[in-house]
Protein backbone atom coordinates (compact mmCIF):
# COMPACT_ATOMS: atom_id res chain seq x y z
CA UNK A 1 0.00 0.00 0.00
CA UNK A 2 1.44 3.52 -0.94
CA UNK A 3 0.23 6.36 1.29
CA UNK A 4 0.41 9.95 -0.24
CA UNK A 5 2.32 11.26 2.69
CA UNK A 6 5.10 8.98 1.49
CA UNK A 7 5.12 10.27 -2.12
CA UNK A 8 5.63 13.88 -0.82
CA UNK A 9 9.06 12.38 1.17
CA UNK A 10 7.00 12.29 4.38
CA UNK A 11 9.03 9.61 6.69
CA UNK A 12 6.45 7.66 8.96
CA UNK A 13 7.73 9.49 11.52
CA UNK A 14 6.45 12.79 10.55
CA UNK A 15 3.40 11.22 9.64
CA UNK A 16 2.77 10.42 13.59
CA UNK A 17 4.15 13.60 14.69
CA UNK A 18 1.41 15.46 12.39
CA UNK A 19 -0.92 13.53 13.52
CA UNK A 20 -0.41 13.62 17.19
CA UNK A 21 -0.17 17.20 16.44
CA UNK A 22 -3.62 17.69 15.40
CA UNK A 23 -4.91 15.31 18.36
CA UNK A 24 -3.76 17.29 20.64
CA UNK A 25 -4.92 20.34 19.16
CA UNK A 26 -8.41 18.93 19.33
CA UNK A 27 -8.13 18.90 23.03
CA UNK A 28 -10.16 20.67 25.28
CA UNK A 29 -7.86 24.07 26.43
CA UNK A 30 -6.91 22.37 29.92
CA UNK A 31 -5.89 19.43 28.22
CA UNK A 32 -4.71 21.15 25.14
CA UNK A 33 -2.38 23.50 27.16
CA UNK A 34 -0.56 20.86 28.64
CA UNK A 35 -0.39 18.17 26.10
CA UNK A 36 1.09 20.76 23.45
CA UNK A 37 4.08 21.18 25.86
CA UNK A 38 4.81 17.22 24.73
CA UNK A 39 4.86 18.38 20.57
CA UNK A 40 7.89 20.93 20.86
CA UNK A 41 11.20 20.09 19.73
CA UNK A 42 13.96 22.29 19.20
CA UNK A 43 17.14 19.82 18.17
CA UNK A 44 20.52 21.82 16.84
CA UNK A 45 23.38 19.93 15.30
CA UNK A 46 26.70 20.49 13.88
CA UNK A 47 28.97 18.54 11.77
CA UNK A 48 32.40 18.17 12.96
CA UNK A 49 35.59 17.69 10.77
CA UNK A 50 39.83 18.29 11.38
CA UNK A 51 38.43 19.11 15.21
CA UNK A 52 36.81 21.99 14.46
CA UNK A 53 32.90 22.53 14.73
CA UNK A 54 30.80 23.51 11.24
CA UNK A 55 27.81 25.20 11.34
CA UNK A 56 25.45 24.78 13.69
CA UNK A 57 21.69 24.07 12.09
CA UNK A 58 18.55 23.46 13.35
CA UNK A 59 17.60 19.51 13.01
CA UNK A 60 13.58 20.41 11.61
CA UNK A 61 14.72 22.56 9.00
CA UNK A 62 17.66 20.11 8.10
CA UNK A 63 14.71 17.42 7.96
CA UNK A 64 12.56 19.69 6.14
CA UNK A 65 15.29 19.93 3.45
CA UNK A 66 15.79 16.40 3.34
CA UNK A 67 11.82 15.47 2.49
CA UNK A 68 11.88 17.97 -0.40
CA UNK A 69 15.10 16.37 -1.90
CA UNK A 70 13.32 12.93 -1.15
CA UNK A 71 10.22 13.84 -3.00
CA UNK A 72 12.07 15.63 -5.71
CA UNK A 73 14.07 12.00 -6.09
CA UNK A 74 11.05 9.96 -5.99
CA UNK A 75 8.43 11.76 -8.38
CA UNK B 1 12.43 -23.49 25.87
CA UNK B 2 9.25 -21.54 27.74
CA UNK B 3 7.39 -24.44 26.55
CA UNK B 4 9.48 -27.21 28.10
CA UNK B 5 9.91 -24.88 31.52
CA UNK B 6 6.00 -24.78 31.44
CA UNK B 7 5.26 -28.49 30.51
CA UNK B 8 8.00 -29.38 33.48
CA UNK B 9 5.85 -27.23 36.05
CA UNK B 10 2.89 -28.95 34.82
CA UNK B 11 4.45 -31.89 35.80
CA UNK B 12 5.03 -31.19 39.15
CA UNK B 13 1.58 -29.65 39.53
CA UNK B 14 -0.53 -32.68 38.90
CA UNK B 15 -0.75 -34.72 42.29
CA UNK B 16 -2.32 -31.15 44.02
CA UNK B 17 -4.16 -31.00 40.95
CA UNK B 18 -5.80 -33.98 41.21
CA UNK B 19 -6.58 -33.95 44.92
CA UNK B 20 -8.80 -30.76 44.24
CA UNK B 21 -12.56 -31.43 43.07
CA UNK B 22 -12.65 -31.55 39.60
CA UNK B 23 -15.23 -28.40 38.68
CA UNK B 24 -13.04 -26.30 40.25
CA UNK B 25 -11.69 -23.72 37.84
CA UNK B 26 -8.09 -22.46 38.79
CA UNK B 27 -7.30 -18.94 37.97
CA UNK B 28 -4.88 -20.11 34.99
CA UNK B 29 -7.78 -21.85 33.32
CA UNK B 30 -10.54 -18.84 34.22
CA UNK B 31 -7.85 -16.45 32.38
CA UNK B 32 -7.42 -17.98 29.31
CA UNK B 33 -10.50 -15.99 28.15
CA UNK B 34 -8.99 -12.32 28.35
CA UNK B 35 -6.61 -10.23 27.21
CA UNK B 36 -3.47 -8.94 28.93
CA UNK B 37 -3.69 -5.69 27.29
CA UNK B 38 -1.21 -2.97 27.93
CA UNK B 39 -2.07 0.56 25.97
CA UNK B 40 1.53 2.76 26.22
CA UNK B 41 2.03 6.12 25.04
CA UNK B 42 5.27 7.66 25.55
CA UNK B 43 4.23 9.72 28.26
CA UNK B 44 1.81 7.55 30.30
CA UNK B 45 0.71 3.91 30.36
CA UNK B 46 -3.19 3.78 30.25
CA UNK B 47 -3.39 -0.22 30.64
CA UNK B 48 -0.46 -1.82 32.27
CA UNK B 49 -1.31 -5.62 31.68
CA UNK B 50 -4.33 -5.51 32.58
CA UNK B 51 -7.05 -8.27 31.53
CA UNK B 52 -10.03 -7.27 29.06
CA UNK B 53 -12.34 -9.16 27.30
CA UNK B 54 -11.88 -7.80 24.13
CA UNK B 55 -9.98 -4.53 21.63
CA UNK B 56 -11.64 -3.37 19.17
CA UNK B 57 -8.82 -1.38 16.56
CA UNK B 58 -8.98 0.36 13.55
CA UNK B 59 -6.05 -1.20 11.65
CA UNK B 60 -4.76 0.01 8.34
CA UNK B 61 -6.33 -3.52 6.85
CA UNK B 62 -9.61 -2.34 8.72
CA UNK B 63 -11.11 -2.31 11.72
CA UNK B 64 -10.96 -5.16 13.73
CA UNK B 65 -11.60 -7.03 17.05
CA UNK B 66 -9.50 -8.63 19.16
CA UNK B 67 -10.77 -11.66 21.71
CA UNK B 68 -8.20 -13.86 23.73
CA UNK B 69 -6.21 -16.59 21.38
CA UNK B 70 -6.20 -14.21 18.83
CA UNK B 71 -3.70 -14.96 15.59
CA UNK B 72 -0.16 -13.31 16.43
CA UNK B 73 -0.28 -10.07 14.25
CA UNK B 74 1.48 -6.72 13.69
CA UNK B 75 -1.03 -4.18 12.74
CA UNK B 76 -0.72 -0.46 11.54
CA UNK B 77 -3.14 1.33 12.82
CA UNK B 78 -4.97 4.42 11.52
CA UNK B 79 -5.93 7.71 13.26
CA UNK B 80 -9.13 6.43 15.10
CA UNK B 81 -11.18 4.84 17.85
CA UNK B 82 -9.52 1.81 20.09
CA UNK B 83 -12.65 0.33 21.68
CA UNK B 84 -11.01 -1.62 25.11
CA UNK B 85 -14.44 -3.94 26.36
CA UNK B 86 -13.30 -4.93 30.59
CA UNK B 87 -14.29 -7.85 32.48
CA UNK B 88 -17.10 -5.91 34.17
CA UNK B 89 -18.31 -5.73 30.53
CA UNK B 90 -17.85 -2.43 30.28
CA UNK B 91 -15.80 -0.52 27.60
CA UNK B 92 -13.65 2.50 27.15
CA UNK B 93 -12.99 4.15 23.84
CA UNK B 94 -9.80 5.90 23.29
CA UNK B 95 -8.76 8.33 20.41
CA UNK B 96 -5.52 7.15 19.15
CA UNK B 97 -3.35 9.17 16.98
CA UNK B 98 -1.92 6.09 15.45
CA UNK B 99 0.70 3.46 15.64
CA UNK B 100 0.71 0.03 15.96
CA UNK B 101 -1.10 -3.01 17.71
CA UNK B 102 0.69 -5.96 18.49
CA UNK B 103 -0.79 -9.44 19.39
CA UNK B 104 1.42 -12.00 21.22
CA UNK B 105 0.70 -15.18 21.36
CA UNK B 106 -0.72 -16.49 24.93
CA UNK B 107 -3.26 -13.72 24.91
CA UNK B 108 -0.74 -10.57 25.23
CA UNK B 109 -1.44 -7.46 23.65
CA UNK B 110 0.43 -4.30 22.98
CA UNK B 111 -0.78 -0.85 21.94
CA UNK B 112 1.92 1.75 21.56
CA UNK B 113 0.65 5.56 20.32
CA UNK B 114 1.96 8.73 20.28
CA UNK B 115 -1.34 10.75 21.32
CA UNK B 116 -4.77 8.91 23.02
CA UNK B 117 -7.21 10.86 24.97
CA UNK B 118 -10.72 9.56 26.24
CA UNK B 119 -13.57 11.28 23.58
CA UNK B 120 -14.81 13.61 26.57
CA UNK B 121 -11.63 15.00 26.43
CA UNK B 122 -11.57 16.59 22.96
CA UNK B 123 -13.67 19.60 21.65
CA UNK B 124 -15.95 19.46 18.70
CA UNK B 125 -15.51 23.18 18.31
CA UNK B 126 -11.45 22.99 17.84
CA UNK B 127 -12.07 20.15 15.74
CA UNK B 128 -14.30 22.24 13.47
CA UNK B 129 -11.87 24.77 13.22
CA UNK B 130 -8.96 22.63 12.47
CA UNK B 131 -10.65 21.19 9.45
CA UNK B 132 -11.27 24.67 7.78
CA UNK B 133 -7.87 25.47 8.58
CA UNK B 134 -6.00 22.35 7.51
CA UNK B 135 -8.85 22.60 4.16
CA UNK B 136 -7.68 25.87 2.77
CA UNK B 137 -3.88 24.35 3.10
CA UNK B 138 -4.83 21.03 1.26
CA UNK B 139 -6.41 23.26 -1.26
CA UNK B 140 -3.89 26.13 -1.56
CA UNK B 141 -0.85 26.11 -2.98
CA UNK B 142 1.47 25.67 -0.61
CA UNK B 143 4.67 22.95 -1.42
CA UNK B 144 4.04 19.33 -1.46
CA UNK B 145 4.80 19.01 2.04
CA UNK B 146 2.71 21.35 3.41
CA UNK B 147 0.06 19.98 1.49
CA UNK B 148 0.47 16.18 2.20
CA UNK B 149 0.84 17.35 6.48
CA UNK B 150 -2.32 19.01 5.64
CA UNK B 151 -4.29 15.98 4.02
CA UNK B 152 -2.79 14.07 7.26
CA UNK B 153 -4.54 16.62 9.78
CA UNK B 154 -7.82 16.21 7.83
CA UNK B 155 -7.16 12.28 8.04
CA UNK B 156 -7.02 12.56 11.49
CA UNK B 157 -9.86 15.38 11.84
CA UNK B 158 -12.29 14.05 9.90
CA UNK B 159 -12.19 10.45 11.72
CA UNK B 160 -12.14 12.27 15.37
CA UNK B 161 -15.60 14.55 13.81
CA UNK B 162 -16.99 10.99 12.79
CA UNK B 163 -16.75 9.71 16.25
CA UNK B 164 -17.42 12.72 18.51
CA UNK B 165 -21.22 13.18 16.82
Amino acid sequence: MVFAWKSAGLTYNRYLAVAARAVRRSLKEDKRVAAERRGEMDLRFAKWSNGKQGEVKSLAEANAAITKEAAAGSS
Amino acid sequence: MNSLRIARAALRARPAALRMPLQRRTYAEAATDKIKLSLALPHQSIYKSQDVVQVNIPAESGEMGVLANHVPSIEQLKPGLVEIVEEAGSSKQFFLSGGFAIVQPNSVMSINAVEGYPLEDFSADAVRAQITEAQKVANGSGSEQDIAEAKIELEVLESLQAVLK
